[in-house]
């Protein structure tokens, strides 16, 4: 499967399911999916709310736990890791955006994406190097010191980008970047998204129902009731 | 199927989490304040109970009076007093901690394990049990001893009851840490996806 030293799909799933159990009643979030997600690709999993988006989203970052199925990782199966490796993992191999920014409100802009590099072990002077650079890029270059409480929300899902980034990931997965930000800001945010994605082939993996982010994706996953609908490419949609 | 090699470990060195524990105590300093307000309270109610009695039975030895040793309603007042404290510093730590669940799934998402989140809000809890404690029971100690004064029944050996500083300090310690690592034990112990969804 791998092709010239990296493997050609950074995320598998096999029959991936997750049921909740509300009282008496079983809630199939995830139904049975099976994808696969190729290194490099600007992918969307659309779908009404309630679709199960989210689960998956969970799922293929390692933060819950299937009830069935198998999610694979460069050709890991996540299930098998250990605390270490799957702390590695979400460390140094994702990077996690979500609807709600999820900022530490007590720390700087500087210090949220500073923060995934202290449990990656990288030193002080590569850290801070590495930290100005991303926030630099995103466009928070004269932000560093400020905290989140202090910037508004299309700067703090920018911090949160850079933060996503801080480890140099190889899938940034994005849980409705743009739900909480108006239509222009949310129109940015897509777009720097994109142009990461270009520019260090990190693979983005957007749940949303944001119809904006059809234009940007190389592949577009419908999912409906936990389940793969369709799945087209950007100019099957186009039409 | 390649297995990720043993290297691959995340860190978190304690000087870090020390540095990270005392920023959010500095920042949140509102929130910590009254957290520490509460367990200052609850300790220096402690400490003062204990200290009269300690420096009654002192002052009646030494008068030469009947004395009647500790009395059943001092026992009573020091186990309330115990009960009072307690439940202050558990309380406004639960609290504390049930704000930021969120806060520990972000931190297990951008790569802490467990024992990193642990470790954290026991840093925190020793800190705040230990300022706490102390100023607390110099507090209640001070308002024990100036009770004594006031009623003009200070003992010769006043000095020695200052034991219960220790004692209290003890308690405050013990109680913080057992307060905050509980909850934050269990926000931990969730899956990330848990711990960020979580409503209080």
């Amino acid at each position: 499967m791998k092709k010239s030293g990296v493997y050609e799909y950074t995320v598998e799933t096999e029959d991936l399911a997750k049921y909740y159990k509300m009282g008496s009643v079983i809630v199939k979030a995830l139904d049975g999916i099976s994808i696969k997600i190729i290194r490099g690709e600007y992918l969307s999993v659309m779908g009404p709310s309630g679709s199960g988006k989210t689960t998956l989203f969970n799922m293929i970052g390692g933060l819950d736990r299937p009830t069935r199925g198998t999610v694979y990782i460069d050709e890991v199966n996540i299930a098998n890791l250990d605390a270490y490796e799957l702390a590695w993992l979400r460390c140094r191999k994702i990077g996690y955006i979500f609807q709600t920014f999820n900022l530490i409100p007590v720390l700087t802009a500087f210090e949220n994406v500073e923060l995934p590099m202290i449990f990656a072990g990288v030193d002080q002077d590569e850290r801070k190097r590495r930290a100005v650079e991303i926030l630099t890029r995103v466009g928070l270059g004269d932000r560093l010191d400020h905290k989140p409480a202090e910037l508004s929300g299309g700067q703090q899902q920018r911090v949160a980008i850079a933060r996503a980034l801080a480890n140099n990931p190889v899938i940034i997965l994005a849980d409705e970047p743009t739900g909480n930000l108006d239509l222009h800001t949310g129109l940015d945010i897509i777009n720097l998204l994109r142009s990461l994605n270009t520019e260090r082939g990190v693979t983005i993996i957007t749940a949303t129902h944001d119809l904006k982010m059809i234009d940007v994706s190389d592949r577009i996953f419908w999912i409906r009731d936990g389940k793969i609908d369709r799945i087209e490419t950007r100019a099957q949609v186009a039409i | 199927m390649p297995r990720l090699n043993e290297k691959r470990k995340v860190i978190f060195p304690v000087s870090e989490a020390i540095r990270f524990s005392l920023e959010s105590v500095k920042r949140r300093f509102g929130r910590v304040l009254i957290t520490l307000i509460s367990i200052i309270f609850g300790i220096a109610f402690y400490a003062a109970i204990n200290t009269t009695a300690i420096l009654n039975i002192y002052y009646e030895m030494e008068q030469g009076l009947p004395t009647t040793g500790i009395k059943g309603y001092q026992l009573w007042m020091a186990a309330i007093s115990l009960l009072v404290c307690g439940i202050g510093i558990i309380n406004t730590m639960l609290m504390s901690i049930a704000e930021r669940y969120k806060e520990i799934g972000t931190l297990k998402c951008l790569g802490a394990m467990d024992k990193h989140v642990m470790m954290l809000f026991i840093i925190e809890a020793l800190f705040l049990g230990i300022i706490g404690g102390f100023l607390g029971s110099v507090l209640g100690w001070s308002i024990g001893v100036g009770m004594a004064i006031y009623q003009n029944r200070l003992p010769t050996l006043w000095l020695s009851s200052i034991r219960i500083l220790g004692e209290a300090m003890v308690i405050s310690i013990i109680l913080s840490v057992i307060s905050a690592v509980a909850p934050a034990y269990f926000a931990a112990k969730l899956k990330p996806a848990e711990a960020l969804r979580y409503e209080v």
